[in-house]
């Protein structure tokens, strides 16, 4: 199955804003779960989600420095 | 076309621009970070096997359970360095499944075998505080922001690894005998190896795109004296020699032989009245040491023992 980024975002209480704490490579939801969960335990969040790099869509610039390029390019060594 | 020249970029990361996305680098600076990030992440990965073999002999459940929670920190941080390569273009499958052993670029320091738990312990104090020191000052001071992000998470968990060598260090050493014998065997083989992790002295150094382009911000020399200053007065306080000492009236500690030096991989025994040139520690790395081929096979073996299952089903 192709491989996606999803950009990992968690708060640590209640009240706080989610934060952009990183990305996982994964080739289903499920696994992009599992991945952030296990990558990310740095501290006990109170909660975390995952979305699909791609389904950022730019509001205020054409590129925007936040990385939400539609498709990962074939990766070169 | 780039958005700017290198030098334009240089002027604007020196006063604080941070860089976000691939298009605003220059070739040059996409350049010095892939280095940095491949160093960065293949150290993380090559820790792991270094630590699980010693792990496996962990005096207690409680203590077994915290090294593998070390084990585990360090390949998450090896694939975040890697998860942020791939968004530079760099495969992550040739990261990992590609390269031949010696084409890795983590520190000599991970080709050696730990021959037991003493050796483990005093690996986290010596070589996680050498991480943290190169680590925290990319934190502070990198001009990518991806990367400063990503570095909240790995400095919180390297201090963990750091607290724990440094605690069982001064544990095994207060009780003595064998366990102290221990301490000092692995501090005597694995401090020279700190000394020269930071590379070659400022002096002879040539120019580094890293510091241009704030990739980083201490230089090898600055990084090298912040870790010694932790270390010698560590293994000074806890009665472990060490070729080095506090200069009081500098205020800083100092290494008491000229590096760098010969080495008997066999023996682990550094020959400290053997100065080498710097090409010839490189060669040293280049070789790679003893433990390579069977870090990197132990790191891959599992994904191919999964390919193989796969393909009889």
């Amino acid at each position: 199955m192709a491989e996606r980024v999803y950009i990992v975002l968690a708060r640590k209480n209640r009240e706080d804003p989610l934060h952009h704490i990183g990305s996982v490579h994964a080739s289903d939801p499920e696994l992009a779960r599992v991945y952030a969960w296990k990558t990310y335990d740095e501290e006990r969040w109170f909660e975390m989600v995952v979305a699909p790099r791609d389904a950022f869509h730019p509001v205020n610039r054409a590129e925007a420095p936040f990385d939400i390029r539609p498709e990962t390019p074939e990766p070169t060594a | 076309m780039p958005r700017f020249t290198d030098e334009e970029l240089k002027e604007k990361v020196q006063n604080g621009f941070i860089v976000e996305s691939e298009d605003e680098m220059t070739e040059s600076y996409k350049k010095a970070l892939i280095t940095q990030l491949t160093v960065q992440g293949d150290t993380e990965l090559m820790s792991a096997p270094s630590y699980f073999g010693p792990a496996k002999d962990a005096p207690s459940t409680n203590t077994m359970v915290s090294s593998m929670a070390i084990i585990q920190d360090e390949l998450g941080h090896a694939n975040i360095a890697y998860r942020l390569l791939e968004d530079l273009g760099v495969s992550r499958h040739y990261l990992m499944y590609e390269r031949e052993p010696h084409q890795f670029k983590h520190p000599y320091g991970f080709d050696q075998y730990l021959d037991n738990w003493a050796e483990l312990v005093v690996a986290n104090g010596l070589f996680d505080r050498a991480g943290i020191t190169l680590l925290g000052d990319v934190h502070r001071n990198t001009s990518y922001g991806p990367l400063k992000r990503a570095l909240v998470k790995v400095g919180l968990e390297e201090n963990f690894h750091l607290r724990h060598g440094e605690v069982w260090m001064r544990r095994l050493c207060e009780s003595g005998g064998e366990a102290r014998d221990k301490v000092q065997r692995g501090v005597s083989w694995m401090f020279p190896m700190g000394v020269e992790w930071f590379g070659m002295p400022d002096d002879k150094k040539r120019h580094s795109a890293q510091l241009d382009f704030r990739l980083k911000g201490m230089t090898n020399d600055e990084l090298r004296q912040t870790w010694l200053n932790a270390v010698v007065p560590l293994c000074e306080e806890i009665g472990i020699e060490i070729p080095a000492h506090w200069d009081e009236e500098a205020g800083r500690a100092v290494v008491d032989y000229e590096f760098p030096v010969n080495y008997d991989e066999e023996e682990k025994v550094w020959l400290l009245d053997e100065p080498i040139s710097w090409e010839q520690a490189f060669d040293r790395w280049k070789r790679r040491g003893p433990a390579n081929v069977d870090y990197v096979e132990s790191v891959r073996k599992g994904r191919f023992q999964l390919d193989e299952m796969l393909s009889k089903q």
